[in-house]
């Protein structure tokens, strides 16, 4: 008898990278378990926003996280050791990475990654300067230079 | 002109993925409060999201609300508060104290009676007038706007507010004796009159020369020696010994779970109800020349806040300490400054009004 474990799903990123994995690897995105719930997965299912690149690491998480999946809500080691390992699996990537990763998440929708992501964002913006914060995420300066110049006043201590 | 920019290396345009705003707020509200002011200045589309309803929708979502700082400063002779928040800044990395640009609200530049609950800072009554005012606005300290809140039942001038169990109770300057203290329910936005108790003093309308509020009671002291504690619960009102009132001075207070600290002498005390006399907090190195500090319950830390003296340029800077607290035993309560650090310089005419911090 078919079970998640042995049930097979092949996912397909935009740029036609094919990633066999179980059914429970799959279910740890919400997208592609709506999809198989549906009886839709035929062969391979495509993920349109998804490059191959992206997808290995997401499926890399997917597993490690049902494979290590604490056994209970008491199981405070399980918990720890997940945790660990989720630190050091965000350290190999840039910021541009992790924005893919964020879209990525968001779009399979997989509350974790996202979650991870997230966090790994709002610690690497800690301590930035605005300027920083503007090159990171691609933001343009649109204060007047009227209101730039009060900002520069009011928050002195930004511009040292 | 045109050729030569054509000659240099352009930037290729930027290849980077941009987050949509709702995945952004999901990455602001994760960064502590702390960092928001240097934020804000990115751009306008950050300003605003950082004082939108959603990001605080997703932070309170995930549980990621924290204790934060505000300070208010008066520069001398202007009556008009100015507000702070206590962040931090990039390069080089610290703190500093960051002014908060809230839009006036009518009655907001009437400094009063401060207290705090859940986010919302609340301004009572007038600090600098005999005759008061009924008026009470609040600082919004998600989104930094002041909004108005229903009128007290009387004029009030430099009254006691304080806090228990979430509603507010504010108690003398008028002088309607039968109008001793009134409660404000933040849940159904009424105040009403707290019917006066039999024991205590009289002319209890008043003067409280200073307030606190712990174990579920409100502390007063009066000027004519008065001491008494109000039980919301109880309805009732009973005298305090003189122990109390002994070492706490009416500027610098601060109550961090159920124990009220005072700085007296270049010495951080505590007294609670269970020991009932004023001890000597251990272990804490803090020297200031500064005769008043301002201090508040950061999260259970202490922020103590003091002014250096004033250099040749009639500049002085304003030093902010975070102190971690321990009770080792029933008698003694340790601390430890974390920190020490210049948060901002300011013209020798501002005084340190008040330090309180609501949990945004």
């Amino acid at each position: 008898m078919a079970s998640s474990s042995t049930n097979k799903f092949v996912l397909k990123s935009n740029d036609d990278v094919s990633f066999e994995v179980t059914e429970a690897v799959a279910r740890e995105f919400q997208v592609i378990a709506h999809i198989i719930d549906d009886d839709c997965a035929k062969k391979a299912i495509p993920l349109s926003n998804v490059t191959g690149e992206i997808l290995s690491k997401m499926i890399e998480y997917g597993k490690k996280h049902i494979e290590e999946a604490p056994v209970d809500e008491e199981d405070e080691e399980g918990k720890k050791k997940l945790q660990i390992w989720d630190e050091e699996f965000m350290k190999q990537f840039n910021m541009e990475i992790v924005f893919q990763l964020i879209l990525a998440s968001n779009y399979l929708n997989n509350k974790g990654l996202l979650d991870l992501t997230c966090c790994t964002v709002a610690d690497h913006i800690k301590d930035m300067t605005p300027d920083e914060v503007r090159t990171l995420f691609n933001v343009k300066n649109d204060y007047t230079t009227e209101e730039e110049e009060e900002i520069r006043k009011e928050n002195s201590w930004a511009f040292e | 002109m045109s050729s030569s920019t054509e000659q240099s290396p352009e930037p290729t345009p930027n290849p980077k993925p941009s987050l949509p705003d709702d995945l952004l707020v999901s990455g602001i509200a994760r960064v502590s409060r702390l960092y928001y002011p240097t934020l804000s200045i990115v751009s306008k589309s950050f300003r605003s999201l950082i004082a939108s309803p959603e990001l605080y929708k997703v932070r309170s979502s995930l549980g990621h609300t924290e204790s934060c700082v505000y300070m208010c400063l008066r520069f001398e002779p202007d009556l008009t508060p100015c507000w702070y928040t206590l962040s931090r800044k990039p390069k080089p990395c610290g703190y500093v104290l960051a002014a908060i640009k809230a839009p006036r609200s009518p009655c907001a530049h009437l400094l009063a009676g401060l207290v705090s609950t859940g986010s919302d800072i609340y301004n009572i009554g007038h600090k600098f007038s005999n005759k008061g005012t009924s008026r009470v606005s609040i600082l919004d300290c998600r989104s930094h706007t002041w909004r108005e809140a229903p009128s007290m039942t009387v004029k009030r001038s430099n009254p006691a507010v304080n806090v228990v169990d979430g509603k507010i109770y504010v108690a003398g300057g008028c002088r309607d004796d039968t109008k001793w203290m009134e409660v404000f329910d933040p849940k159904t936005q009424a105040w009403e009159v707290v019917s006066r108790p039999g024991g205590g003093g009289e002319n209890w309308g008043i003067h409280v020369s200073k307030s606190a509020a712990f174990d579920k009671k409100v502390y007063m002291f009066g000027n004519r020696n008065d001491s008494l504690a109000y039980k919301p619960k109880e309805g009732t009102l009973e005298n305090v010994g003189w122990n109390v009132e002994l070492n706490w001075r009416w500027h610098s207070n601060c109550v961090i779970e159920n124990v009220l600290y005072s700085f007296h002498q270049g010495k951080f005390l505590w007294y609670d109800s269970k020991v009932m006399v004023w001890r000597r907090v251990n272990g804490v190195e803090y020297s200031t020349k500064s005769f008043r500090v301002c201090m508040a319950d950061y999260g259970g830390k202490m922020a103590v806040f003091s002014a250096m003296p004033p250099d040749g340029n009639r500049m002085k800077a304003i030093w902010c300490a975070v102190i971690a607290l321990e009770r080792r035993t029933k008698k003694n309560i340790w601390g430890k400054v974390e920190w020490h650090d210049a948060v901002l310089t300011v013209s020798d005419s501002c005084i340190l009004e008040y330090a309180l911090s609501a949990t945004v």
